[in-house]
């Protein structure tokens, strides 16, 4: 053994040393005055400690002297690697701004396409952390040439299809930033410090003449509105731990079972306002996040597309430790109407449960879908057919317990029926059903009737009364029309059966028809 | 401090207004009630602030995505 250092030790030591060291001092001093974090700090951030195993470290732009010696080192402006959160296994991708604006063009492509490659090859959750300014104006020069964009050894769906992917807008995520944002399962964005756009405020300025701020243009206040990117974060902190706090429910990837863990909260914990959480009054809406808090293992909510299609709620959370997806209506939102966007969400939601073995709880209070001239000028209609469709192709097992309205299309799209599903479900003795409203169907089918009564306005009342007296979910269970009706107290402990059963589902068709 | 636009997100009327100009208000409070889908269905602030326009009046008929409020936000 030899004490003497081999003679490519300094070289190895360097070269490693140079690859850290980003867009130098200033461009990191910058890059924290914007309030952002660099890439190196938001890796120790999201991965377990130690747990980054760097790739392509020493991908990036070497400059020598005469006699070929290394004088300078720039590092690629794409960092990437593998690690771990929560102690499960993850490919990682960070765009690093600090060097040309993390610029997808002014970068190695290979190496983030590797990182794509990687994930999908050794099928593990794929994060991405995209600061990227997109294409750049000067590959033109470096090139002598211009080229059709397009990368063609990236494989972005057969991803989608095969393990969780997540993107993260950390900061300007233009063209095949926002890309990378958006072609995933589950994306974030930090509140005022990034933006997702089809093309950033100088590239709008010369195609339409107007000057428009970046938050105006692509903030997160632009996607509440077209829920393109899922969740918004306070902060970049914020943005990880969800992250993190998103692959705590999935599996390694679609061959994997999600992760069954341990709880302290007992199958038959009852909260007794729960018998009241449903007004009598019908005008009168509820918090249905509160009545989902009483019902799922304490503190395992997490919910997805918060501010968007905001009459359905979606959340991955637990049950007695399994892990479940959870659909919800909230009738302070438009009522609780389907509209496109709570049907788009509602579509994604069900094709991850179904993709990622999750088996789905939906406690349904919906008047049916958005009617008026605006619902039908926005097509939604589309939406809906849309999701009758995902929910047909849906194989998890499925519950809906109807705690309220389930009238006109919402008896369509509460949960999958075709293909043998049961249709298992549950009544609140709240519940309330049918093919139209009461109130609005009556004035329909009584018109004649009522407009030739003494006093029109008492005759509706009476006629409504005689159809409210027939509607109550009891006449429907006396017929089997529905499962049961329950004591709204009685649900955690019923589901917490269920959810075994469930799971037998989810654990036998995983052996006998592997994807 | 940047002006804020509130829109309500369904077709209703104007059942309720329980904000008034000039009320400091909490992301989240109730500024309007709707009657919509037979419901009272609450147009809330989007942000802490202060309620600077009502466009409105109790009775009106309103469309999804009309601007009802215009607030001021903090």
């Amino acid at each position: 053994m030899s004490h003497i250092a081999p003679g490519w030790l300094p070289e190895l030591e360097a070269r490693r040393t140079a690859g850290l060291k980003m867009g130098g001092a200033e461009a990191i001093a910058r890059q924290a005055e914007m309030g952002k974090k660099t890439a190196r700090e938001r890796l120790d951030y999201l991965l377990d400690e130690h747990s980054f195993t760097e790739l392509g470290r020493m991908t990036g732009k070497g400059e020598y002297d005469e006699s070929g010696h290394l004088t300078d080192f720039q590092p690629a402006n794409a960092i990437m690697g593998t690690g771990r959160i929560n102690a499960a296994r993850v490919c990682i991708s960070a765009d690093d701004y600090t060097i040309r604006a993390g610029s997808s063009e002014a970068t190695n492509a290979d190496k983030w396409i590797y990182a794509e490659r990687m994930a999908l090859a050794y099928r593990m959750p794929l994060v991405r952390l995209v600061d990227s300014a997109g294409g750049s104006v000067k590959l033109l020069q470096k090139m002598q040439a211009t080229k059709i964009p397009e990368y063609t050894n990236w494989p972005s769906a057969e991803l989608l299809d095969t393990v969780p992917v997540v993107g993260v807008a950390m900061g300007a995520c233009a063209g095949l930033g926002a890309l990378k944002v958006l072609s995933s399962h589950f994306s974030v964005m930090v509140r005022d410090t990034s933006q997702v756009f089809a093309a950033g405020p100088p590239v709008v300025k010369q195609a339409y003449g107007i000057d428009i701020h970046k938050n105006e243009l692509g903030g997160y206040k632009v996607h509440r509105k077209n829920g393109l990117v899922q969740n918004e974060a306070v902060d970049e902190e914020d943005a990880l731990s969800q992250v993190q706090r998103f692959l705590s429910y999935l599996p390694r990837n679609i061959h994997r079972l999600p992760p069954v863990t341990a709880t302290e909260d007992s199958p038959d914990r009852v909260e007794d306002w729960l018998k009241e959480a449903i007004p009598e009054n019908s005008r009168k809406i509820y918090n249905p996040r509160k009545i989902l808090q009483a019902i799922l293992d304490l503190g395992s909510l997490f919910e997805i597309g918060r501010f968007y299609g905001g009459s359905v709620i979606t959340c991955l959370a637990r049950l007695n430790g399994y892990p479940v997806g959870v659909i919800a209506n909230d009738p302070k939102v438009g009522g609780g109407a389907m509209n496109n966007a709570a049907a788009l969400k509602m579509e994604r939601f069900s094709k991850l449960c179904d993709q990622f073995h999750f088996p789905v709880i939906n406690f349904v209070d919906q008047p049916g879908n958005a009617t008026g001239p605006m619902a039908e000028l926005n097509g939604t209609l589309l939406g809906a057919v849309r999701l009758g469709e995902a929910l047909a192709r849906c194989r998890s097992p499925w519950v809906s317990i109807i705690i309220r309205r389930c009238f006109g299309l919402a008896g369509a799209l509460h949960g999958p029926k075709e293909s043998g599903a049961l249709n298992h479900r549950f009544a609140w003795p709240t519940a309330r059903w049918g093919s139209i409203p009461i109130e609005g169907g009556v004035m329909a089918a009584h018109k004649q009737e009522i407009n030739a009564a003494d006093d029109p306005a008492a005759r509706r009342l009476e006629i409504e009364e005689f159809y409210h007296n027939l509607a109550s979910p009891f006449r429907t269970a006396e017929r089997f029309g529905i499962l049961d009706v329950i004591d709204p107290r009685e649900t955690r402990s019923l589901l917490c059966d269920w959810i075994e059963d469930a799971w037998e589902v989810i654990e036998t068709d995983m052996q006998r028809q592997p994807k | 401090m940047p002006e804020v636009d509130v829109e309500c997100e369904c077709t209703g009327t104007v059942w309720k207004i329980v904000s008034e100009v000039g009320q400091v208000v909490v992301e989240e409070d109730d500024l309007l009630i709707l009657e919509s889908m037979k419901m009272e269905v609450p147009v809330c602030a989007p942000c802490d602030g202060v309620v600077k326009m009502i466009k409105v009046a109790e009775g009106a008929a309103v469309s999804e995505g009309d601007i009802v409020v215009v607030m001021e936000e903090e």
